[in-house]
């Protein structure tokens, strides 16, 4: 490549690639900076350990940390493994099958404040369900489900929003393995779930990865879904860098933004990690 | 056969009952609950509201800032398309027609607003609007964030439909004597035109919907239908204003998605520029 047309490459790429390389780059910058106390808004900036010592030493950040963390392992771990037998299901086309894939990708076009809206109309103290497990003489009062402190509420709603996204990514990869090897492993005798196991998730690997991993990052990043139907004893990691930042403490904002981020790109990559070994195992 | 056949029967009915639980129930009770006369309140014990009106719509386009936020949602969600679009296509070009080294890596790196969490780009996004004494002019600031993070999905629409020109046509209409302006008319256009659209529209969407930037960067007076939303399922939660509201952010968008299917259904190379 001769210099002029690096140049031209680099000019076209200014105005698009550029920018989100600038913002981003400059937004994690500024949060790392902050997080060592630069860029200070209040107050002397300088190099300070302080921000840090202070934040892992509270009980609420702590807290804090082991609760993302088990949203987001649960809610990507269970929207895989419901998304599983569906893509499978759905892999050769049947009569109404198109009408299923599309009723279960619904929820990708409901936003996610209507959907804990809609979850917690379900759910309400004189919600439908109560009234209807009365009705059956399953429970004899109405309990209170709103904002349970497991936090099954906000699993069900990460669930039911990113089940439909884990089911994309993994029917294209069911699709994608020929009827050749399915045949095979069924004439070597491989019942329903050995098949499962030793042909298809080995084969859909690379889908089930991409899948538990955007899953768990955007459920460890959550902030609508636990304000609103979330335990209240708790907090989210986004949840609480939102709170420091609206008391104007953006150096605690900070270290809080760059956990979340550390721990993200961790958990990725030993769930990644994780997956394949299983994987491996089965293989051998 | 025939029992696979049954077997699949049975759990398609099984599957259309689950949903009909899981989206039909839902969206019917939030419809009931918008149509609640403030007269009777809808008590435990009857099955629908006693009293039904539109009272509530009413008085949410009247007495809330519903108004300037649908004005905001609506305004800012066709600029962002419209700068994100702009914004992408040299990108993209260049990602979908000029082979240089370190082409993937662009394209990975173009993704990176996807993966880091909303809420710390929107955090810091706003801390440097304050280290920079921008942080007044709300919506133009939000307008700014909104094109850069959804010009991922911009670049990689219009990339593939970069790829898709057909350089015989380019040259053919070079060879005819046509201007840069007029191969870009002839050439370009008619394949890119889906991707355009395509783009456009799902940069819309999702700003309509986005609610971490809008709501850092604007609060506390800009205010758009996601973070009205949140404010109303917050401290002053009253049911029957929420669901209005649900409904307004929900059924544009259900509409706005089925069209955007069909695009991305119909951006077919052969089909786009005229010849298979």
């Amino acid at each position: 490549m001769t210099l002029k047309k690096w140049l031209l490459v680099l000019a076209l790429l200014a105005p698009g690639l550029g920018l989100i390389v600038g913002l981003i780059g400059v937004a994690v910058y500024i949060a790392v900076a902050q997080s060592f106390g630069y860029y200070n808004l209040s107050g002397e900036s300088g190099f300070s350990l302080d921000f840090w010592s202070d934040m892992l030493a509270r009980k609420v950040f702590n807290r804090a940390v082991v609760y993302s963390i088990y949203v987001g392992v649960i809610s990507s771990v269970l929207a895989v493994m419901l998304a599983y037998p569906l893509a499978i299901w759905l892999r050769k086309p049947f009569p109404g099958s198109l009408t299923i894939g599309a009723i279960l990708k619904a929820p990708l076009l409901v936003h996610g404040l209507v959907a804990a809206f809609l979850f917690i109309n379900v759910i309400a103290y004189h919600g439908i369900l109560n009234q209807f497990m009365q009705g059956l003489g399953i429970w004899d009062a109405p309990k209170r489900l709103q904002n349970d402190r497991a936090a099954i509420g906000v699993i069900i709603l990460q669930v039911w929003k990113q089940m439909p996204f884990a089911l994309l990514l993994l029917t294209g990869a069911v699709q994608s393995i020929s009827d050749d090897v399915l045949n095979a492993a069924r004439d070597l005798g491989a019942g329903g779930f050995a098949r499962f196991r030793k042909v298809i998730a080995p084969l859909t690997v690379s889908a089930m990865q991409a899948a538990l991993i955007i899953i768990f990052i955007g459920a460890l990043a959550d902030f609508s879904f636990q304000v609103i139907a979330g335990p209240t004893n708790r907090q989210s990691l986004s949840q609480l860098m939102v709170f420091f930042k609206s008391g104007g403490r953006w150096n605690d904002a900070a270290v809080v933004g760059v956990s979340l981020m550390i721990i993200a790109i961790l958990g990725s990559g030993l769930l990644a990690a994780v997956t394949r070994m299983t994987m491996r195992g089965r293989l051998a | 056969m025939i029992a696979a056949h049954r077997f699949n029967q049975i759990l398609l009915a099984l599957l259309l009952g689950l949903t009909a639980v899981w989206l039909v129930v839902p969206f019917t009770m939030a419809i009931l609950w918008s149509l609640v006369d403030p007269s009777e309140p809808w008590t435990a014990d009857r099955l629908v509201p006693p009293v039904m009106s539109f009272y509530r719509w009413q008085d949410m386009w009247e007495n809330s800032s519903l108004k300037v936020a649908l004005v905001n949602s609506y305004l800012l969600a066709p600029s962002a398309a419209i700068a994100a679009l702009m914004l992408s296509m040299p990108t993209a070009f260049a990602l979908g027609r000029i082979r240089f080294p370190g082409r993937e890596v662009a394209k990975i790196l173009a993704l990176l607003p996807l993966i880091v969490p909303p809420f710390v780009t929107s955090i810091f996004f706003t801390s440097l609007l304050y280290q920079l004494g921008l942080n007044t002019w709300r919506f133009g600031a939000i307008l700014f964030a909104h094109a850069i993070v959804f010009m991922p999905y911009a670049i990689r629409i219009m990339t593939v439909s970069f790829e898709q020109v057909r350089s015989d046509h380019i040259d053919a209409a070079r060879d005819l004597g046509a201007s840069p302006w007029a191969r870009w008319k002839v050439a370009y256009l008619p394949a890119l035109k889906p991707g355009i659209f395509a783009s456009l529209l799902i940069v819309f969407i999702q700003s309509i919907e986005e609610f971490a930037i809008a709501f850092i960067v604007g609060s506390p007076d800009f205010t758009t239908i996601p973070t009205l939303l949140y404010g109303t399922l917050g401290q002053d939660f009253v049911r029957p204003n929420a669901a209005v509201l649900s409904l307004i952010l929900v059924v544009p968008n259900v509409l706005l998605m089925l069209i955007l299917e069909r695009l991305l259904k119909s951006a077919n190379p052969a089909l786009s520029s005229g010849k298979g």
